[in-house]
């Protein structure tokens, strides 16, 4: 018995050793030596000088970092406040079973997805465009019929420069348009996946579509709807392509669309001080890790009162 | 034996595919390791122009048939050149034997001392080939270190005033005669009235804004300011800053703003070009060719003049962008490198096919005199383009090549745009009233720049 149990652990090492090694050199080297260069002033990889916790000390005292830190937080905020109820609530309208051509309407909203995301960042430039842009044009069309004359900014529509004026903003309407049809798929998943029986009950005692929702619908969904803010928290925190193809590759006037990730790469890329960026990185995946712990507390305690 | 047999047959169970997968990778493997990492030619050139390598390309084709050069050019966008290029010189890797790079993009290079560049000092080479004084002199700036110089120019790209001559013409207005921007500004009044009745200007005198980065820092040299001192520190806040900073904002601020932003690139921005939605343009050499590809249709309508200087007598020109040639320490190669340069820098065939296809004037001062130059352009009515650009080209601003100077540049643009805010929200749009402003604002600024500069490996640890 002893011999087998010996052998089969054997055997597990064996299978186990290819992803060991991969694990190894892909994951725990870079985390190390990332460590390691967190301690250091560099140039490259080349050139470098121990500086201890110094990068870090910078770091706390670094204005752009934690404006970076600022802007990601709006961004993520915002991606949690506008785009999974949007998400939530197209899943719910394409679920409704009166609904004719739901495929249709599925592909419809997924489809950004396809395109990727420097592409829609092209386009959404476009569209945010003064004078010319589809956006402003909308608006000075519908202002010019009295709908909107109340929100007319002193210049006019037309000459209202989103990308100078609101970058953040212009950042989170252009990611709704990515991002909702994406997240709606994993709602309308978890919605086709609520019990019938569990809503016809509901309906026998006389609930409401509210109460139905609220009291049925909502429950059941949960797990999904806690991985979907959870992905949807880490994927804002790591945000860099959409700001990079979007401001030029810096962070637009007074580095209102600076994110943490692209300040990681502008100091470890373009100014070439892996060092500050290791220490960049250590600080986001602490956010991250947190975000992480919230996520395990969270589905502990649901698994506890289920 | 017992521990192999048994991981044998557990490899045994694996599905079809995980085998597929297995095989692909163990050729792809095989193949790579076998395939050839050695270079089909004896000497690589890297580049971001297609433009450039168009013109090259017949002059390097001409002397391949003759045997005389073995060379491969690799043509590769800005982002990626940068990448290779500084990944080569992090690692002390082989990268090209020639690279032309881009003026944003060479900074990073010139981070460290003279001796940790990455490209060739070629001080000594080009002295001792009496070459060092061919160049228009300001060109070299952007290519050089501590006085030592790292690669050679391209271009000069000087800057004139482009603008729509049949509008200003129409209204009877003859711009030429303005030798100040106030001139300027006053000359054009009468084009920039409301004919629609929308409550603001149908034409405004000029594009530019302070969102334009490469815009303000072209009119900040232009009128002597600067970013860096010689020895490479930090001058944002200079007093003469400052007073461009208030200047140049003033244009843009209040009811009366006499600028708005048409988009350099965009077909947007033509658009706005076509429909006259700015008089005049801040105008280097290579815009030339960008309008006559993109915007056709202002072809035969504009002029150019040199521009409005800030005080009566100043400096009636500025500079943007530029490219230069250089040479990586790494590169076993240099000699027959450096006569493939001379024969693509030097050349007047190709300082002419440079001028034609691109409207660029070369940096090489013996060859201005080809009367290519004198050619009038039907796209500017017939004015001499080549020759106005040539005599402003000697008044170039000297500029500074230091690694930061796109992070000050960056900085004294958010500047700008926090000084138009202060001055619309308090309703000021006199340069003098936004000048303490701007200093204030300029502080900020370069305590920004100092602290980047203080990370620097070789110069910011204590």
């Amino acid at each position: 018995m002893t011999s087998n149990n010996a052998k089969r652990t054997r055997v597990a090492w064996v299978l186990l050793t290819p992803f060991l090694a991969l694990f190894v050199v892909f994951m725990v080297y870079p985390l190390v030596q990332s460590a390691f260069l967190a301690a250091n002033q560099t140039f490259g990889p080349g050139t470098r000088t121990f500086v201890g916790e110094r990068n870090f000390a910078l770091l706390i005292e670094d204005p752009l970092f934690w404006k970076s830190i600022r802007n990601t937080i709006v961004y993520a905020l915002g991606s949690l406040l506008i785009q999974l109820p949007m998400a939530f609530g197209l899943a719910l309208a394409l679920n409704s079973r009166h609904l004719r051509g739901r495929a249709l309407y599925r592909l419809l909203f997924f489809s950004p997805q396809l395109m990727g995301l420097v592409f829609v960042s092209i386009l959404g430039a476009l569209a945010f465009e003064k004078r010319a842009g589809l956006i402003n044009q909308a608006l000075h069309w519908a202002s010019s019929y009295s709908l909107l004359s109340w929100t007319t900014p002193s210049g006019g529509w037309l000459e209202y420069a989103w990308l100078q004026e609101h970058v953040m903003a212009t950042l989170i309407l252009i990611s709704l348009w990515l991002y909702v049809g994406f997240n709606m798929i994993y709602f309308l998943a978890a919605l086709q996946n609520v019990d019938q029986s569990l809503i016809e009950a509901a309906e026998i005692d006389g609930a409401n579509a509210r109460a139905k929702l609220f009291h049925v619908v909502l429950p059941s969904i949960r797990p999904v709807a806690t991985f979907v803010v959870l992905l949807s928290m880490i994927g804002s925190l790591q945000l860099f392509e959409l700001p990079y193809v979007l401001l030029d590759g810096n962070g637009g006037p007074n580095n209102q669309g600076l994110t943490i990730v692209m300040y990681l790469y502008q100091s470890g890329f373009e100014l070439g001080d892996l060092g500050y960026a290791s220490a960049i990185g250590w600080a986001l995946a602490i956010m991250l890790i947190g975000l992480a712990f919230i996520q395990i507390r969270m589905m502990r305690r649901e698994e506890a009162s289920s | 034996m017992h521990m192999l047999s048994t991981a044998l047959l557990a490899l045994r169970s694996l599905s079809a595919g995980i085998w597929v997968i297995v095989a692909l990778v163990v050729v792809s493997f095989v193949a790579l390791s076998f395939s050839s990492r050695e270079r089909t030619a004896s000497l690589e050139m890297w580049m971001f122009s297609p433009e450039h390598l168009a013109m090259y390309d017949p002059v390097l084709e001409d002397r391949e048939a003759a045997d005389e050069l073995d060379l491969h050019v690799s043509l590769m966008s800005i982002a990626a050149l940068k990448s290779r290029m500084m990944s080569g010189f992090f690692g002390g890797l082989d990268t090209a034997d020639l690279i032309e790079v881009e003026r944003a993009t060479v900074g990073q290079a010139f981070m460290g001392p003279v001796d940790a560049i990455g490209f060739r000092d070629l001080t000594s080479r080009l002295r001792d080939e009496g070459l060092l004084d061919t160049f228009n002199p300001p060109s070299l700036s952007p290519w050089s270190v501590d006085g030592r110089v790292f690669g050679l120019p391209h271009d000069v790209h000087p800057v004139m005033l482009a603008y729509r001559a049949d509008l200003v013409e129409a209204a009877g207005i003859d711009l030429q005669q303005a030798t100040t921007w106030q001139e300027f500004f006053a000359l054009l009044q009468p084009v920039m009235t409301d004919a629609d009745g929308d409550g603001k200007p149908d034409r405004y005198a000029l594009s530019m804004w302070v969102t334009q980065q490469d815009n303000i820092e072209l009119l900040l040299m232009q009128g002597g300011g600067a970013l860096f001192a010689a020895d490479g520190s930090p001058t944002v806040d200079s007093a003469r800053n400052a007073a461009l900073l208030a200047e140049i904002v003033s244009w843009c601020a209040g009811p009366n703003r006499v600028v708005t932003d048409v988009d350099e690139f965009s077909a947007a921005g033509h658009q706005d070009r076509i429909n006259g939605v700015a008089i005049a343009y801040l105008c280097p050499d290579w815009m030339c060719s960008v309008w006559r590809m993109h915007v056709p249709q202002i072809g035969g309508k504009m002029k150019l003049m040199p521009l409005p200087a800030f005080e009566p007598g100043g400096r009636r020109t500025s500079v943007r962008g530029g490219t230069m040639l250089g040479f990586p320490r790494t590169s076993k190669n240099f000699d027959r490198a450096w006569e493939i340069a001379m024969l693509l820098y030097n050349s007047p065939e190709i300082a002419r096919t440079l001028y034609k296809e691109v409207d660029i004037i070369t940096p090489v001062q013996s060859l201005w005199s080809d009367p290519v130059y004198d050619e009038p352009d039907p796209f500017f009515m017939g004015q001499a383009k080549g020759r106005m650009f040539i005599e402003l080209a000697p008044d170039v601003p000297v500029r500074t090549s230091s690694p930061y100077n796109q992070n000050a540049v960056l900085e004294f643009r958010d500047a700008a745009v926090n000084l138009l805010n202060w001055a619309n929200t308090n309703g000021v749009d006199e340069p003098d009233a936004l000048r303490e402003q701007a200093q204030q604002l300029l502080h900020i600024a370069q305590k920004n720049v100092a602290r980047q500069m203080a990370r620097n490996v070789f110069t910011g640890v204590e």
